[in-house]
């Protein structure tokens, strides 16, 4: 049976007390499980996973990851996030931020040598995104969807237990979306990894979740948006 | 009506410094033959400069052939001594600043780490070089071991302090994204900060270097070695004509160092590929000479 690694009651956030965004009374994400969170913009869709990742204190109510309370960071690399604006090394090698995530998922944190796994694994994860010829290309140098790309690579060579990914199939064309989309959904399955992704458009969401929270922009209550769970039929 | 706080703002502080300074100086006449005795002091003392103190010494015999002579010179070994000695204290400086600012920087640490580190970083830079080489000196005698240790530890502080003010200021999305992943404070240090500051970083080093060269003739006045031990003679001499000379060979290699300084960071701009820069961008900005 799959347990729950994503655990919400009675959760309100936002940045400020006078403002919240979003309200949830209860949401259970089991492991395995690949989840959209759609709605209109500034709805507080980015604040909901930056909270559920620990970034944004909650205003009210609970959220726990592997049954840890918020604050009890967890275990090292079992986290993966991918925000909208990506946080990679604009001046470092597409190698070097892979390893990143890398180290994060395989290694110790006082490791300095070498490691050849941890290598190879990095250049597999850049191989499946399709970016085996920009190895040592600085971030800088690199398309807006190629840094998305390496950004997934460097999730993927981490190899967390939950992903958070913000908008992580945009600025993409329509080939290299399959290609992304295909090469996530088999990786998440096969490491029966959580994928939690926030995306506006709806049918692009649909075609990878297997459920979806659709945020109102406040219809229900006009000062704070509600969260609808779907599930789509597949 | 909008009040235009710049307008008013420039006037008031001119006003109160000129205020302020007629406090300060009691007779301004003396500003009358400013102009006269600079001159005066040009034509007789100064102009032109005397290059004999880039001719090879009396003593000791030099045994190098012309043209290369010159490497005898006082010019030549007081120069390069101040080099080494800005060079030595910047490599030291640095390895020791970087840490020490990483520490003391407030987006990567709580306040109970970045207080102390603080203090180090300001108690380094409170004393000017010339200070530290003073003390230097008294503990370590005259010659370039002082000069080092002083500089090395002035290095640690300015520098230190461009460097966290620098990481502070870099964007926070990285940090979170390496927070989230789990990584060490040191991993996040050596694998985020430093290469995302790369620019930055290696811009204040080369500065704190082209910093050190024109302190270190400072420095040698005190008997810590390089250059300014042979300005400070020739000032005692009243020998203007070749402390001209000195000056002038210490702007040139002042203005080497500021060109490697713009082609380093050439490397590391956004922009990626941009071409070298015209060494004359030293003195007149680089777009002067793009008709694009």
């Amino acid at each position: 049976m799959n347990s729950t690694v994503v655990d919400i009651n009675e959760l309100t956030i936002g940045y400020s007390k006078k403002n919240p965004l979003v309200e949830i009374p209860r949401l259970e994400i089991s492991s395995g499980e690949i989840i959209a969170i759609t709605g209109p913009s500034g709805v507080g869709k980015t604040t909901l996973i930056r909270t559920i990742s620990g970034l944004v204190r909650p205003l009210k109510g609970k959220v726990s990851l592997f049954g840890k309370p918020f604050g009890v960071r967890p275990k090292r690399g079992s986290l993966g996030y991918i925000p909208q604006r990506l946080g990679l090394v604009r001046h470092a090698s597409v190698l070097h931020n892979v390893k990143l995530g890398a180290r994060a998922g395989n290694s110790n944190p006082y490791s300095i040598f070498p490691n050849k796994e941890i290598r190879d694994l990095c250049l597999d994860s850049i191989r499946r995104m399709g970016l085996s010829e920009k190895i040592y290309e600085p971030i800088r140098r690199l398309s807006g969807g190629q840094q998305r790309r390496v950004a997934i690579a460097r999730t993927m060579a981490q190899s967390p237990k939950i992903i958070l990914a913000d908008e992580f199939l945009s600025e993409l064309d329509e080939k290299t979306l399959e290609m992304v989309k295909t090469e996530v959904v088999e990786f998440v399955r096969k490491e029966s990894s959580t994928l939690i992704v926030v995306e506006h458009d709806v049918s692009r969401a649909k075609s990878i979740a297997d459920r979806m929270l659709v945020i109102d922009d406040g219809r229900v209550n006009p000062f704070i948006s509600q969260i609808t769970a779907l599930e789509v039929k597949k | 009506m909008r009040i235009n706080w710049t307008l008013i703002t420039i006037p008031v502080l001119l006003a109160l410094s000129f205020w302020l300074m007629d406090g300060l100086v009691n007779d301004w006449g003396r500003l009358s033959g400013g102009g006269q005795n600079l001159i005066v002091f040009i034509n007789e003392s100064l102009w032109p400069p005397d290059w004999g103190v880039i001719e090879p010494q009396a003593y000791p015999v030099c045994t190098a052939y012309p043209p290369f002579d010159f490497t005898c010179s006082t010019a030549w070994i007081g120069m390069t001594e101040t080099i080494k000695i800005a060079f030595i204290s910047t490599v030291f400086g640095t390895l020791v600043s970087l840490p020490i600012s990483i520490l003391a920087s407030r987006n990567l640490n709580p306040i109970f780490i970045t207080f102390p580190s603080r203090f180090i970083l300001a108690a380094c830079r409170s004393l000017p070089s010339i200070i530290w080489a003073i003390f230097f000196v008294i503990l370590v005698g005259l010659g370039p071991l002082s000069g080092i240790l002083a500089m090395t530890i002035y290095t640690v502080g300015y520098l230190g302090k461009l460097q966290y003010e620098s990481i502070e200021g870099m964007s926070n999305i990285p940090l979170e994204s390496a927070d989230s992943m789990g990584l060490s404070k040191i991993e996040k240090a050596i694998g985020v900060v430093i290469p995302e500051q790369a620019n930055n970083l290696i811009s204040q080093t080369i500065f704190m270097f082209e910093y050190n060269v024109r302190h270190g003739t400072v420095i040698g006045i005190v008997g810590a070695g390089g250059i300014g031990y042979y300005i400070n003679l020739y000032l005692k001499f009243l020998q203007y004509d070749k402390v001209l000379a000195y000056l002038i060979i210490i702007f040139s290699v002042v203005i080497i160092i500021d060109f490697i300084s713009i082609y380093a960071r050439s490397f590391f701009n956004d922009e990626g590929d941009i071409n070298p820069p015209k060494w004359i961008s030293v003195l007149i900005p680089q777009w002067v000479f793009e008709s694009r």
